[in-house]
């Protein structure tokens, strides 16, 4: 994996998008010093830790900040009339 | 009044649990039907769809899905498709269907769709073979959903899509990358053959609710969207509908 400073957010970005275990496009990826940031939606806590196993897999030696957030997926409360 | 659970990006996974399964038990009481807008599995793998096909084998209701481009990512689409279809789920590609409820038809027009951008900057089929191919998709599901919702013959008609018609309902998005959410193509073939509501997902960081420019509602239903397991939403009830001086206000 390409480390050049300029590009390196997006390369992970990629590598984990196309990881079957992740598979998350709507991810944001920052890198400040040896920590990479990990932002955006998720479906469930069972993704949300599996981005941080992933991600500790490709950056060994960098802090990964899991700081996605859960999607609550609950009944709705009402209904739309839209004709 | 017709009853309609919506929603889309389950992104059903291995190993993840169901977001849908522990509405199941109450969903037949609170919609008559349940379309799904797109990106069902995560990967498409047969092994993701089977849990939603599960899932979905036990609902008491009809349910009518298109799939998304997530489905398409283990080029195994038709298998994605032949498990759903086995488990009584109706999926759309440029066809239509039409389920009968309380005595009222409601047709349901269905197609992916496909990418492109919106008015004054969508892409054009000229140069590359890859630019003809990537708009000329678009241009042929397009093609493929106003036929099917022509063919409708019922009081109410759906359409039903993965990608965005409209550019309100992706407002939160980047602007950037608009052109892979949507087209306005797939709106014009709506405008065209006419519809009653239009329902798509895709675009995770976009808003709800938005209208055609000829006045038909718009509801992005993708999950981190609405952030329920779907919403409701009714026909029949006469609300929503636009006057004539509305519709014209929208179309200026």
């Amino acid at each position: 994996m390409s480390e050049r400073r300029d590009y390196f957010p997006e390369t992970i970005r990629d590598k984990l998008i196309h990881d079957p275990r992740v598979a998350e496009q709507d991810l944001r990826v920052e890198v400040v010093e040896s920590r990479v940031v990990l932002g955006g939606n998720v479906a469930t806590s069972e993704i949300q830790a599996m981005i941080s196993t992933v991600a500790r897999e490709l950056l060994p030696g960098y802090q990964i900040l899991n700081e996605t957030t859960v999607v609550p997926a609950t009944e709705p409360e009402g209904e739309e009339p839209v004709a | 009044m017709i009853r309609i659970a919506a929603v889309g990006d389950l992104h059903y996974g291995v190993g993840s649990p169901s977001i849908l399964r522990p509405s199941l038990e109450h969903l037949p009481d609170r919609a008559d039907l349940l379309v799904l807008a797109g990106d069902l599995t995560r990967c498409g793998g047969t092994d993701e769809i089977k849990i939603l096909a599960g899932d979905l084998r036990q609902l008491r209701i009809p349910v009518i899905a298109v799939l998304g481009n997530h489905d398409y990512q283990a080029d195994k689409e038709d298998e994605v498709r032949k498990v759903l279809e086995d488990a009584g789920t109706r999926v759309l590609e440029g066809e239509a269907t039409t389920v009968q409820i309380n005595g009222t038809r409601v047709g349901v027009a269905g197609t992916k769709g496909f990418g492109g951008g919106f008015r004054g900057a969508h892409g054009t089929d000229f140069g590359e073979p890859e630019m003809k191919a990537f708009v000329g998709h678009t241009k042929k599901l397009a093609t493929g959903l106003e036929h099917a919702l022509r063919g409708l013959d019922v009081d109410f008609k759906i359409a039903l899509l993965h990608y965005s018609p409209i550019e309100a309902t992706l407002e939160g998005e980047r602007l950037e990358i608009y052109p892979f959410l949507g087209s306005y193509l797939l709106a014009e073939a709506i405008d065209n053959a006419g519809a009653d509501i239009v329902f798509h997902g895709h675009a995770h960081h976009g808003s709800e609710k938005g209208r055609t420019p000829a006045g038909i509602p718009v509801r992005n239903v993708a999950q981190p969207v609405i952030r329920h397991a779907y919403n409701v939403y009714t026909l029949g009830t006469g609300e929503g509908i636009l006057t004539a001086e509305e519709a014209r206000a929208i179309r200026a």
